[in-house]
């Protein structure tokens, strides 16, 4: 190994050891990346510049509303638990359950989709496009099931709870404040858990998600999210961190392929 | 700085990086594998499933009593793997291999190939399933 692969490895590794103390911050980069892509009009390009390629990097990024210190998808001081979203009795009492019984019964892994914020932080990435002829954004989830999300950006309403099952991306519209991207979202149902990270995340059928994406330069997306869900939490709280941009088109990847795992996922009692 | 100053200063910090800050798993690494069971094993490798969610690869492995099992052995995905410099030919039937991780909770005969080594000591970029 020479001196040049081992001074690069010694400065990713420090980049990347030093990537948890930047997390709490969730700053955007600065002065390292080209400038936000723009549409001729001006408006704020999500995807890759013409001529290129990329996607979002997603697998980053933490729902909790206060800075909490996470092993993979675990709390490392289980005392932080009222750190990371103002729950109600029940809805704690769940999550340290899930936490405790280290994420068994979690939907994604048989391959469910990732609602919710979940979507901006599973793995494989994702890419916003937006389909301007359709007053349309779609957002391309590369991981789990490789499903996409709808936002209207046609100035519809919500419909009634009468004329909507709910489902797994709910119903989203979104509109632009000037940069940032507001998407507004009801009517999910209760089949899957909304986080990554922590594991276990609570949410109800009264959930309404207010998501706002930003693109503060070429290379990072900032996703804030704040959840209101008055059946599980005692008010609205919000989460946010940012996504890095990769220069290379999602791969195809299907859960449901080759997924062997799920009989092995027996949590902390092993096999009776 | 000396090459071994380097080497001792990197590999621990890109190894933590790997290991605590990206888990690229689709499911939930400690309810399908118990960290505090770590074994090792060597065999050699029948079959290589280069596929999505999670490579997996087989050996078959000779117990203290002579008799052979087959173990399988779990890896990231794809993209991740061929992040860490693996292609899908990395590994082929035939290649003698010493593996360690850590054992899935249901006893079965299955391993997060987290360490891997082949019969000439060249080691493989993996951590197994947590990246």
């Amino acid at each position: 190994m020479n001196n040049h692969v081992l001074k690069t490895m010694t400065g990713l590794a420090l980049a990347f050891a030093l990537l948890p103390l930047a997390a709490p911050a969730q700053e955007a980069r600065s002065g390292q990346s080209r400038p936000t892509p723009r549409y001729p009009d001006g408006s704020v390009n999500l995807g890759a510049a013409p001529g290129e390629v990329g996607h979002w990097n997603t697998g980053t990024g933490n729902l909790s509303e206060n800075f909490v210190e996470m092993d993979g998808a675990f709390l490392v001081n289980p005392d932080d638990i009222d750190k990371v979203a103002p729950f109600r009795p029940w809805s704690k009492a769940l999550v340290q359950y899930r936490l405790d019984s280290l994420g068994r019964d979690d939907p994604h892994p048989k391959c469910l989709p990732n609602g919710g914020p979940r979507q901006f932080h599973t793995p494989v990435g994702i890419e916003i496009a937006e389909a301007r002829d359709r007053s349309k954004i779609f957002i391309l989830s590369g991981g789990g099931p490789h499903s996409w999300r709808t936002i209207y950006t046609d100035g519809r309403e919500h419909p009634s709870a009468d004329d909507y099952d709910p489902s797994y991306f709910g119903h989203s519209i979104g509109h632009w404040e000037g940069d940032t991207l507001v998407v507004d979202s009801i009517h999910f149902n209760e089949r899957f858990w909304f986080a990554r990270r922590p594991t276990g995340m609570v949410h109800t059928d009264a959930l309404h998600l207010i998501e706002r994406i930003s693109r503060p330069d070429y290379d990072t997306l900032h996703y804030e999210v704040t959840i209101d869900d008055p059946k599980a939490y005692t008010r609205p709280w919000t989460a946010s961190w940012n996504i890095p941009w990769a220069n290379e088109d999602i791969e195809e990847y299907f859960c449901q392929d080759y997924n062997i795992d799920v009989e092995h996922i027996v949590g902390p009692g092993g096999v009776e | 700085m000396k090459q071994h100053q380097y080497v001792k200063v990197a590999l621990p910090l890109l190894m933590a990086f790997i290991t605590a800050d990206v888990v690229q798993a689709h499911h939930s690494f400690p309810a399908q594998y118990d960290i505090d069971k770590p074994a090792t094993m060597s065999g050699m490798v029948t079959k290589v499933d280069w596929r999505n969610p999670h490579v997996y690869f087989f050996m078959d492995v000779t117990n203290a009593d002579g008799s052979i099992t087959e173990w399988s052995f779990e890896l990231a995905n794809v993209s991740a793997m061929r992040g860490r410099g693996w292609e899908k030919d990395t590994l082929q039937p035939g290649d003698l291999l010493e593996v360690s991780g850590s054992l899935a909770r249901d006893g079965s005969p299955l391993l997060n190939a987290t360490e891997i080594k082949r019969k000439d000591g060249e080691e493989l970029l993996s951590s197994g399933s947590r990246l």
